[in-house]
């Protein structure tokens, strides 16, 4: 570009610096998503549903709306970007499992201990996963897609990226974003299905209060939980390993920095690592399209079957238990593993029937057992579709 | 203690030195194969001095890289160490599911991927360890003389061989189009019933396995094993006792029990004494003498 003035070279280059600008580079679904990712971060802050996770999210999508100029190494997808090199932790699932770890360190299975069976009533509520799978299918989504967004029923955000990131990395913004978004969501999709499914005297049933569990049950829980669950689905390991790891690293008292490590820094830098890079993912150019849309009206069917299953499945649980041994089916919403807000939903439904009835100590134990079964069910999707 | 503690940490070395072992020839070498051999080539795959010599492909069937380097290829398994392959030498390195093409020239002069045998002489094709004994693969030649046509396994690193359709030197074997698994599980189960029912039955058999275990743990957990111990334990010195105590041995133990239970204080009293402590005045912490108060 030949300049013949002064002037005309400050024009010149102030109207290139322009076309650098978000401003050249704005379109509508990138105010459409920011505007999302507003809603997030109002959501978190002033409603407090998971704050932790919207927060980073949320800003992750303002972040990941910006309009820039291509090609300046800048974007999540551009290689050598620095969002790029956080984003590997996503793209290769290294993140998911380190935040099953923390969860395995701040998880006490006391309550699925004390209570075995209720560990059934977290595998009843994966019917969700596979109810979603099916529905992807029939809208036309490769069964390798379908298997990623059915994993949004399992309520596992972490869980939902690990299998994402594996068979649909393209769809894998919008299956975290539903995740996420759904499990926050929880305390208002699971009341009015666990009401509409149950009567009256169900609600108030009271449950054995739980036994007191050993130090030993404890240290033995994790060990033989992955030996058992890992030997059936190996393809579970970086998740169902890493859990177990984290609630022995908790429980055999022995290693109380390295629990506290994962419990505490560990799962917070891993979490606004994949929060913020996971809404950064959320580029209008790539986000915005139909299947976006039908991936979170999948979500939200997801979820509903994985309510109606897991309160259902102890109602029929309940027909062969003797009374005073039976389960209270409000605690059946919680089977599906967003910890522990479906727990919270079993207690806060259970006292709006019963002031004395607390049910969230029973609830976490399906809760704990959710996270395991999806898990699980994640691992079998990998083996059949990956 | 001592020797027990030597004893433990000699076995534990023995078993992290055997896992290493074995971990080590797992990954390594042991994961190589020869994948593809081309014995008369007139008008095929050109060697970088422009010939068209036969060749050899190894594939590196492990999920690291694994470095040739150093082990040996040979026509002979009368004389392993027939040609190796020079170590240290940035082409040895074959990346995770793999390739290295070897020229079977006898023209070992023109680099490290040119072969001092030709494999046209050749009734076989082997590869051995870095200690030129351990086998690793072995290929028979003797079907393998097609002109221009190569004698290769079906798919990459399978036990299947046969002559090949296209030539794939450097190229996974198998050239038909990949039907990935999600791909034919889909044709199989369109709706969806069919995973739902394997997935469900085996989430169903982890979760009650685990539940299994756990309702038989509590009940073993339940049963006091210490005292049943300590009865059966307490039985037994009951019996060598009226078997073998004398009234001597009796009285020094019960002796000793006296002595024991009244001077060893096992028990403390647990009486806390609290004095009220009187703190006299010293200009010495008095405030008024601190070194830090201003003069107004």
């Amino acid at each position: 570009m030949e300049h013949t003035s002064f002037i005309g070279f400050i024009v010149d280059h102030l109207g290139q610096f322009f076309s650098y600008t978000a401003f050249a580079n704005m379109t509508v679904g990138h105010l459409v998503m920011i505007a999302v990712g507003l809603i997030f971060i109002y959501l978190a802050i002033a409603k407090e549903y998971e704050p932790m996770l919207l927060v980073p999210i949320g800003f992750g999508i303002l972040v990941g709306n910006i309009a820039f100029y291509p090609g300046l190494k800048v974007g999540i997808y551009e290689s050598g970007s620095v969002l790029n090199y956080l984003y590997f932790g996503v793209l290769q699932g290294v993140y998911p499992p380190l935040i099953f770890l923390g969860i395995g360190a701040m998880t006490d299975f006391s309550a699925l201990i004390s209570n075995p069976k209720l560990i059934l009533i977290g595998a009843a509520a994966q019917f969700g996963i596979f109810g979603a799978y099916a529905t992807a299918l029939a809208l036309g989504f490769s069964p390798a897609e379908a298997g990623a967004i059915g994993i949004i029923g399992g309520a596992d955000g972490p869980t939902a990226i690990f299998i994402s990131s594996k068979l649909a990395p393209d769809l894998m913004g919008a299956i975290a974003i539903s995740a996420y978004s759904y499990m926050a969501l929880v305390p208002v999709i699971q009341p009015p299905i666990m009401k509409l499914l149950t009567n009256k005297k169900e609600r108030v049933i009271r449950m054995k209060p739980p036994r007191a569990v050993s130090k030993t049950e404890k240290i033995i829980f994790p060990i033989a939980g992955m030996l058992l669950t890992c030997f059936i689905v190996p393809t579970g390991l970086p998740l169902l390993g890493m859990l177990f790891f984290g609630n022995l690293l908790k429980e055999s008292g022995v290693t109380k920095r390295l629990a506290d490590t994962a419990k505490g820094p560990l799962i917070d830098i891993v979490t606004i690592l994949i929060g913020l890079t996971v809404g950064a993912s959320t580029q209008a150019t790539t986000f915005l399209t139909a299947k976006s849309v039908l991936i979170f009206g999948l979500g939200a069917a997801s979820f509903v079957i994985a309510t109606t299953s897991g309160v259902l499945f102890v109602k029929f649980l309940n027909i062969f238990l003797k009374e005073g041994n039976k389960i209270n089916p409000l605690i059946g919403n919680s089977g599906v593993s967003a910890v522990p807000d479906s727990a919270r939903v079993s207690q806060v439904v259970g006292l709006e029937y019963d002031k004395t009835n607390h049910l969230l100590m029973h609830a976490m134990g399906p809760n704990v057992a959710g996270v395991i079964g999806s898990a699980v069910a994640a691992g079998i999707m990998l083996g059949f579709l990956f | 203690m001592m020797k027990k503690t030597n004893r433990l940490s000699r076995g534990l070395l023995a078993v992290v030195l055997l896992v290493i072992a074995v971990g080590v020839r797992a990954q390594s070498a042991a994961d190589l194969r020869i994948n593809e051999v081309l014995v008369e080539n007139q008008s095929n795959y050109i060697d970088d001095f422009g010939q068209h010599s036969p060749w050899i492909e190894i594939y590196n069937k492990a999920y690291n890289s694994v470095n040739i380097g150093g082990l040996y290829l040979t026509n002979d398994l009368e004389n392993p160490t027939m040609y190796q392959i020079p170590k240290g030498d940035p082409l040895t390195l074959i990346a995770p599911q793999n390739y290295l093409v070897f020229w079977a020239d006898g023209h070992s002069s023109r680099g490290i991927r040119h072969l001092n045998f030709d494999l046209r002489e050749s009734k076989l094709v082997a590869l051995f360890d870095a200690n030129g004994k351990t086998l690793i693969d072995v290929v028979e030649l003797n079907h393998a003389q097609r002109v221009d046509t190569t004698y290769g396994r079906l798919s990459d690193g399978s036990t299947e061989w046969g002559f090949l359709d296209k030539s794939t030197p450097a190229a996974n074997n198998n050239t038909k189009p990949v039907v990935t698994a999600g791909d034919s599980f889909g044709k199989m189960d369109p709706t969806g019933v069919g995973m739902a029912v394997i997935a469900m039955s085996v989430v169903f058999a982890a979760l009650a396995m685990l539940y299994a275990f756990f309702k038989n743990v509590a009940r073993l957990y339940a049963i006091r094993w210490s005292e049943i111990f300590k009865r059966r334990k307490v039985e037994e010195q009951k019996i060598t006792t009226e078997d073998e105590l004398t009234g001597e041995v009796s009285a020094a133990i019960a002796f000793a029990l006296h002595m024991y239970r009244n001077q060893l204080h096992d028990h403390e009293n647990t009486i806390l004494t609290i004095k009220k402590v009187a703190k006299t005045y010293s200009p010495w912490s008095s405030k008024i003498y601190g070194v830090m108060n201003r003069i107004r």
